[in-house]
């Protein structure tokens, strides 16, 4: 007889053991759930708010940042189209992290309510990937600004050798690179932590259809 | 009308609810772990039951939403520490039911079973439950030739473990 044939008989037996009643049900109703999902879904807001943050710091935190940026931005047409499409970027993002949250359905396939899962977190890999590469641009151009316009280390500058002059960007450089590398890391940990099962599940059904 | 919806779902479920206990026996070894599960199917099955409609069977959408659960959704908690081997102990509960062999190999294929992986374990889960290749492949997404031929990749797996 075959194994799974034997389980059966005793399968269907094992009810009367663990009986809930309705008073028991009741309560798991109000109960906070758990899940994968609504971790997810904490997170990335978490990170929304996390890199809003970190952009508009500087803005609130510092006066003088503050009369330069305005000074900049009364002046330059180009900075407010800059700073209107950022935020326009980031109520996209909103939208189509909205969206794929929505698109969640437990009533789906398993493997598609897998796919649904791993393409919100694709949505927040792009916007942290977004952020990033703004990051990196941005301290590129803060470099180079520094260098060219502030009188200070542009002076230092011109009495650097080609040696001295080639340290200070490699310096500059890892920074820069350090920097993404931490946060990148960062990232992986937590979803790596977060999704590893989903992701194990999910390369087991698609080996199903090879 | 919102404690309408929550008694006759409250209903269903208690009348149900061997399926839920079903899944959480395959997905978890203790009864901390089962009674987590469970409390996750049932949040999971509450949110979802607005959009339930009669025209499937309430048996059949709970398995869905239950494996779902159990294979995606489902965090286990930290507080795994294994207290109590569970197949143990319902066995030494049950032992006056079956003869020694029986109870013997039903205990090992349990174990058996408990070492397969997620997906394995909602193939076995659906097929102990009657289910046709056709559910079974609906439920899981992928082909009915796929379901049948990767069942029939389990049932030697079984063996090999059974009889090494």
């Amino acid at each position: 007889m075959d194994e799974l044939d034997l389980l059966k008989k005793d399968w269907n037996k094992e009810s009367s053991k663990k009986k809930l009643s309705v008073t028991d049900i009741y309560p798991m109703l109000q109960k906070k759930s758990s899940s994968i999902v609504k971790t997810l879904f904490y997170i990335s807001i978490a990170e929304l708010i996390f890199w809003i943050l970190v952009n508009s710091i500087p803005y609130f935190s510092s006066d003088t940042y503050k009369q330069r940026l305005e000074d900049i931005y009364q002046n330059d047409y180009a900075l407010t189209v800059i700073s209107i499409i950022s935020y326009a970027i980031i109520l996209l993002f909103v939208y189509l992290l909205y969206k794929s949250h929505k698109s969640i359905s437990v009533t789906d396939s398993a493997k598609k309510l897998m796919e649904s899962i791993l393409k919100t977190r694709k949505v927040i890999r792009y916007y942290v990937l977004y952020n990033l590469i703004i990051a990196g641009l941005s301290l590129i151009i803060g470099f180079y600004y520094a260098m060219h316009n502030n009188p200070e280390i542009s002076g230092k500058l011109e009495n650097f050798s080609d040696k001295q002059m080639l340290i200070a960007i490699s310096i500059m450089t890892l920074f820069t690179v350090v920097f993404v590398l931490v946060i990148w890391l960062f990232y992986k940990l937590i979803y790596g932590f977060l999704l590893k099962r989903l992701n194990q599940n999910y390369t087991e059904l698609k080996k199903l259809e090879v | 009308m919102n404690k309408e919806l929550e008694y006759s779902f409250v209903e269903l479920l208690e009348k149900h609810q061997n399926i839920v206990h079903k899944v959480c026996r395959l997905y978890t070894n203790n009864y901390d772990a089962h009674n987590d599960l469970f409390q996750e199917i049932t949040i999971q099955l509450w949110k979802a039951y607005p959009k339930f409609r009669g025209d499937a069977k309430f048996s059949t959408w709970m398995y869905r939403v239950g494996l779902n659960t159990a294979i995606t959704l489902y965090r286990k908690s930290k507080r795994t520490i294994n207290t109590q081997d569970y197949a143990g102990v319902e066995f030494k509960i049950k032992a006056e039911d079956y003869d020694n062999t029986e109870e013997q190999q039903l205990k090992v294929l349990y174990k058996a079973i408990h070492q397969l992986n997620d997906i394995e374990k909602a193939l076995v889960f659906l097929y102990l439950e009657d289910k046709d290749y056709k559910e079974i492949s609906e439920t899981l997404g992928i082909s009915s030739v796929n379901a049948r031929v990767k069942m029939n990749r389990i049932k030697t797996k079984l063996k090999t473990i059974l009889n090494p």
